[in-house]
């Protein structure tokens, strides 16, 4: 938007005043007049429009124009001021730019003179306020950036979450209050210190160390549990990442803290749950089977056949649920990840022959040709041992059960690309296609007439699926209806660690 | 003359059921319904053999088979722990074999099946 350019120029001399007038309209600049020092000074201190340039004669009847100069910069400190020397003496020019004036313009001057002085001004005058715009941009931006800050600063205090931040060195730069309650400490006490003096768990310690100091561009967090206070009650969930600039180098560290006290007060009650469960459940249910066992045993005296069919079918009803009370809390110890935390280097044939000898009286039972074979030699896994016993006696029993008499059931060990892998082959009944995908559901069970005599939770597949998963490996089926099913099981191998080393240099 | 057995339950149905079970084999059957009365009797009864429950309020089985394999004038008699344990038999077998949790000299899981519970009882009887 094009603004008007408004010069003042005060002179008693009407000549002046009017010459002055005439030239620089020319140019396109508008020109307002003062007769004496006062009007001047009147016009600066209540301008009708911004002023730009003020065209000043120093020799003036009343107030002098030195006097003018000196109050109309006290007005306005960056006015711009010309003065008009009568005298063309360079004392009172030199007088007057000491004072303040931008320029002087020495009586007579031509009307070239005069327009290049204004311009000059002018164009210093565009500077002034191109300055002042940027000034109050960067003032704007500042005061944006303090607004940000604040609001960091808001929402970092008001989290529920504690932060602490470290800088390459490992000093503490930033924590939260939510970070000093969980450590019982105040702000002073972290902030500047490095983090081998700053009492922290030495595990945290260590973890942000690590994060600091990694060489991997594909290294993202470290999450650990930890356990703080006096009785270990403050339970944490530590993540701990390093922070990167734009090239990649590691800037520092950040980790944030959950409290998951109330997560193991849950849990706590959740295994007193399961204890109550256990006996308040099943031991009545164990009572009622023993006392039908008894009875049936004919212990208790002489049973009719009526009562004993009746009796035996009572007592398998009592038997499912109990096998059912024993797989829900089975279920319920690995969805809490008690199940597979006893990891250690397991060899696999051992553990399915101890199943397998478990499993032969079943099979002999109903006349079942039972076969496990394993290579010389299989890669060690790292496993939980009940845990994978759990597999095998789940696929095994299955595999029995659901396998006519005279049938054949075989195990067949061996190894695929960093897997150790098992299969449990039967000639039993098979699973129908629109079951295969269904059958590692929990509670799922496939109905037909062959199976309907069969008694199971539903639940053994979902187990040993679970299992598997978190052993981070993989179960598969295979079936032909009437013919017999393969269940493969998938179990990474454990990495010795001329391997691990290996598979860090590629 | 029989051969004794103690039965230390805390649920009286099932004392009853494993009496019943022992009787028809002529065993002689003392009974107990808690962990402390079971260490009593084992003193008091002498039996030659106890068929001891793990799940019990006052004092569970660990800690009596402990307190009794401790004690010189008790620590011959064998004893059979009946587990009603939460977790499938390979679980309780592999706690067995490791002999983490007891010093029991075999285990049998409840429900017990009359001629399981007896073969076991003769084959410790006969050690």
């Amino acid at each position: 938007m094009p603004t008007q350019t408004n010069i003042l120029v005060i002179d008693d001399d009407q000549t002046i005043r009017d010459g002055c007038s005439r030239i620089l309209s020319k140019s396109g600049w508008s020109v307002i007049s003062a007769e004496n020092g006062q009007k001047g000074l009147d016009e600066i201190r209540n301008p009708r429009g911004e002023i730009d340039v003020v065209l000043l004669d120093l020799m003036m009847p009343g107030l002098s124009g030195m006097e003018v100069l000196e109050q109309s910069l006290q007005t306005n400190p960056t006015l711009l001021v010309i003065v008009i020397t009568g005298y063309a003496t360079v004392e009172s020019a030199v007088e007057a730019m000491k004072r303040g004036a931008y320029d002087f313009v020495p009586k007579p001057f031509t009307p070239d003179q005069l327009r290049i002085v204004v311009k000059r001004a002018l164009e210093r005058r565009a500077l002034q306020k191109e300055a002042a715009f940027l000034r109050q941009e960067r003032e704007k931006s500042l005061r944006d950036i303090a607004t940000e800050k604040s609001k960091i600063k808001t929402i970092m205090n008001s989290m529920g979450d504690g932060v602490l931040v470290c800088d390459q060195d490992g000093s503490i730069v930033l924590t939260n209050p939510a970070a000093n309650h969980m450590f019982q400490v105040s702000e002073d006490d972290l902030l500047g210190k490095l983090l081998t003096e700053a009492h922290l768990p030495p595990e945290l310690a260590s973890a942000i160390d690590k994060s600091l100091k990694t060489t991997e561009s594909a290294f993202t967090s470290i999450s650990q549990e930890l356990s703080l206070g006096a009785a270990e009650e403050v339970h944490l969930r530590a993540h701990t990442a390093p922070v990167r600039n734009d090239v990649g180098e590691i800037m520092g560290a950040v980790t944030v803290f959950q409290d998951i006290s109330y997560l193991r007060e849950l849990d706590k009650m959740k295994t007193e749950f399961i204890a109550m469960v256990t006996h308040e459940l099943r031991a009545p249910i164990a009572a009622v089977e023993q006392q039908l066992t008894v009875i049936l045993n004919k212990m208790a005296g002489e049973v009719t056949e009526k009562q004993e069919q009746l009796l035996s079918r009572a007592k398998e009803r009592t038997k499912g649920l109990l096998d059912l009370i024993k797989d829900l809390l089975d279920l319920s110890k690995i969805e809490a990840g008690k199940m597979v935390q006893y990891k250690e280097p397991l060899s696999l044939p051992e553990v399915i022959q101890r199943v397998v000898d478990l499993m032969r009286a079943e099979a002999e039972h109903k006349k079942i040709d039972l076969q496990f074979s394993a290579p010389s030699e299989t890669p060690v896994i790292h496993a939980d041992r009940n845990s994978m016993e759990e597999i095998f006696t789940n696929l095994i029993s299955n595999a029995i059960k659901y396998t006519p008499e005279q049938g054949k059931v075989w195990i067949v060990l061996g190894e695929e690309k960093g897997f150790v892998k098992a299969s449990v082959s039967d000639t039993g009944i098979g699973i129908e296609e629109k079951d295969l995908s269904r059958i590692f559901d929990k509670f799922y069970r496939v109905k037909t007439a062959e199976t309907r005599q069969i008694v199971g939770t539903g639940l053994g597949l979902s187990i040993v699926k679970s299992i598997v998963a978190a052993h981070l490996g993989s179960i598969s089926v295979e079936s032909n209806v009437g013919a017999g099913s393969t269940f493969t099981v998938l179990l990474p191998k454990e990495s010795t660690p001329m391997e691990r080393m290996k598979g860090k240099q590629e | 003359m029989a051969r004794k057995i103690l039965i230390v339950d805390d649920d009286p149905d099932l004392v009853e059921a494993v009496t019943m079970i022992l009787e028809s084999k002529k065993y002689a059957v003392a009974a107990a319904y808690g962990g402390i009365e079971g260490l009593q009797k084992a003193k008091s009864e002498k039996p030659d053999l106890i068929v001891l429950d793990v799940m019990m309020p006052d004092k569970d089985g660990y800690a009596v088979c402990k307190e009794l394999k401790s004690d010189p004038t008790l620590s011959k008699i064998p004893v059979l722990l009946l587990t009603a344990v939460v977790s499938k038999i390979s679980t309780t077998r592999y706690t067995q074999q490791m002999g983490l949790e007891t010093e029991a000299d075999d285990y049998i899981d409840k429900p017990v099946e009359p001629e399981v519970l007896v073969k076991r009882i003769e084959a410790l009887l006969a050690k």
